[in-house]
């Protein structure tokens, strides 16, 4: 029956699929797989859809002389009111500072080390962790043992900038944690001393933070009566690549603290460009499918005679369809081989540079799935207008 | 399959003609073919023959009236049941022949036996020699004369199980001695199968005795 039937089959017309179908599909599977390699180096996970800003009022020449105006000074209700009731803000919390005095002391074989610090407070959802043992008790009082959360910045500076070139000792994160010191906390005729732990390391907030409700209870009996106004603010945005943020943000006088939304910025513009690649294989892939369907509709109206007498001799039109189908089926297959062929070369070329920057390249089964998904699609329809075709016969 | 019944049967195409502009020995008519007897239906040429095997066969369905085999009407078959048909119940010889021309004798033959496997090699071996064109096996059909395409189609008709056999003009291009070989061979298969035979002429029959006239 394929002796009787590849008869009028048109080489060039299926090399011309092939090649298109063979571009197409490379492209989109190729776009695809950079995306998902190369968006590990911006820090874009899988989980994670929105992004969290760090605002403050930016530093001036006034402010640092005490004589500031509005502009420099610190962030008041109308500015929350105002950037809460943006579209693209999810959330909006304030940063709560402690308004009394901190010191904090480690004690290393009898010898002690003490230093002034300042201490922050953000509501608990906006941590980008959970460590163990978060969290105040009131009634604990004077012994309770106050949580940290330092940042991540600060480690790395101790490790790769003071330690480093003092040549003290580099520390781990789980080596600080064990560490216990004491933070005296003194105001409003009070002082005491807290023993204090480090729990965790944020790298979402470049800050000293303790619990808020621990903040809120030591003000009020540090600092009464002072109005805790917050000093900087966290947003969380649902799309980071939103200009309209950056056109809020300069009219209401407000900075964003880090490179945060930047990064996020570069994600969606990785995100952008790896999409219009995608479509553009897309198109090729939907043109070489309608240059397949119109060669093997061409090949059946070619072949309409022999079809027709094929089912004059008893053969079921699903056969007949069939030997079209295995035709498409091979080509189609060869097409997938090649496009996956040239995405393992692509991803060999590119796997070296993104290591070298950081990214951890997922493996390419991805895109080698969604290759085959297009393809059984384009065979798909393929089929089906092969069965059309030959439902006109008898 | 044992018996066919056609109904007050016309073409759509001349539904609008008059009674008396129509072949009555064709159309208008309720007949009855039983499984294991001859029919032979004989008018002159254009008078609707190849049309009727056509509906016998469901290769069209553009018509009024009803066939049914063994009762049930024909409209009903799904494009499956029509191949199953084709392969295991009825056998047509059309007039055209319907032969590939690009395929060489035993090629067409081999298309239709290896759908059914109903004859072995050698069996279709004898049946081209006893209708003497078996050296022509592996000759291109488009090389043939019609008179051996027509016997090349008769023993391709034959490479199946059926109940009945429609032949249409089977041996309008055979000569008497041709036409005594041919009508031997396709007996010899339908008393083989005991089966129904439904055969058209425009006046050069198939020599089968007992064929009764419609």
């Amino acid at each position: 029956m394929w002796r009787l039937l590849r008869k009028n089959i048109s080489g060039w017309q299926m090399a011309g699929y092939a090649i298109a179908s063979i571009v197409g599909l490379a492209i989109v599977i190729i776009a695809y797989q950079f995306y998902r390699d190369a968006r590990g180096l911006l820090g874009e996970s899988e989980t994670v859809t929105s992004e969290y800003a760090v605002l403050s009022r930016p530093v001036s020449m006034l402010s640092t002389f005490g004589i500031g105006a509005k502009a420099s000074e610190g962030i008041d209700q109308e500015d929350i009111d105002a950037l809460a009731q943006q579209p693209w803000a999810k959330r909006v919390g304030e940063f709560t500072a402690a308004n009394f005095s901190v010191t904090g002391s480690v004690e290393f074989g009898g010898k002690s080390m003490w230093s002034h610090l300042f201490l922050e407070a953000v509501p608990d959802e906006f941590l980008d962790i959970a460590p163990r043992g978060w969290g105040f008790n009131p009634a604990d009082g004077a012994q309770a043992e106050i949580p940290i959360i330092i940042s991540k910045d600060y480690l790395a500076l101790y490790n790769f900038g003071y330690a480093s070139s003092r040549g003290l000792p580099q520390i781990n994160e789980g080596m600080i944690s064990k560490i216990p010191f004491y933070l005296y906390l003194s105001g409003n005729g009070h002082s005491n001393r807290y023993r204090a732990r480090i729990v965790g390391f944020s790298t979402r907030l470049n800050t000293i933070a303790a619990p808020l409700d621990f903040i809120q209870w030591a003000n009020e009996r540090y600092a009464p009566g002072q109005e805790a106004q917050p000093s900087r603010l966290i947003v969380e945005v649902d799309d980071p690549g939103n200009p309209e943020i950056e056109r809020f943000l300069s009219r209401a006088g407000l900075e964003v603290a880090g490179a945060g939304l930047d990064k996020s910025r570069a994600a969606t513009v990785l995100k952008l460009v790896s999409s219009a690649i995608g479509a553009v294989g897309i198109a090729i892939c939907a043109l070489a499918l309608f240059i397949l369907s119109l060669s093997v509709t061409l090949l059946l109206q070619k072949n309409r005679q022999k079809n027709s007498n094929l089912l004059f001799l008893g053969y079921s039109p699903r056969r007949v369809a069939g030997c079209y189908l295995q035709l498409v089926g091979w080509i189609n297959l060869g097409v997938t081989a090649a496009a996956i062929g040239a995405l393992l070369i692509a991803s060999y070329l590119w796997r070296g540079p993104l290591v070298q920057m950081g990214a951890q390249p997922s493996s390419p089964w991805a895109g080698i799935l969604l290759g085959a998904i297009v393809m059984v699609i384009i065979t798909a329809i393929a089929y089906l207008s092969i069965w059309r075709s030959l439902s006109h016969l008898k | 399959m044992e018996r066919i019944e056609i109904r007050d049967l016309v073409p759509e195409p001349m539904a609008r003609l008059r009674a008396e502009e129509l072949d009555r020995r064709v159309w208008h008519r309720d007949l009855e073919l039983r499984r294991g007897q001859y029919y032979l239906l004989e008018t002159e040429s254009g008078r609707g023959k190849s049309s009727l095997c056509s509906f016998l066969y469901g290769l069209r369905d553009d018509y009024r009236g009803q066939i049914l085999f063994d009762g049930t009407d024909i409209r009903q078959f799904s494009r499956a049941r029509w191949a199953e048909i084709r392969r295991n119940e009825i056998a047509l010889l059309p007039q055209e022949m319907r032969l590939f021309p690009e395929l060489t004798v035993m090629e067409n033959i081999q298309l239709k036996n290896r759908l059914t496997h109903h004859k072995t090699s050698e069996q279709i071996g004898a049946m081209l020699s006893a209708l003497e064109v078996e050296d022509k096996a592996d000759t291109l059909v488009s090389q043939l004369s019609i008179g051996q395409q027509q016997r090349v189609a008769i023993v391709r008709t034959l490479c199946q199980p059926f109940s009945f056999l429609l032949l249409d003009e089977p041996v309008s291009h055979l000569d008497a001695r041709c036409n005594e070989l041919a009508s031997q061979l396709i007996l010899a298969e339908a008393s083989a199968q005991s089966a129904g035979i439904f055969v058209t002429s425009v006046g050069n029959p198939l020599a089968i005795t007992n064929l009764s006239n419609l």
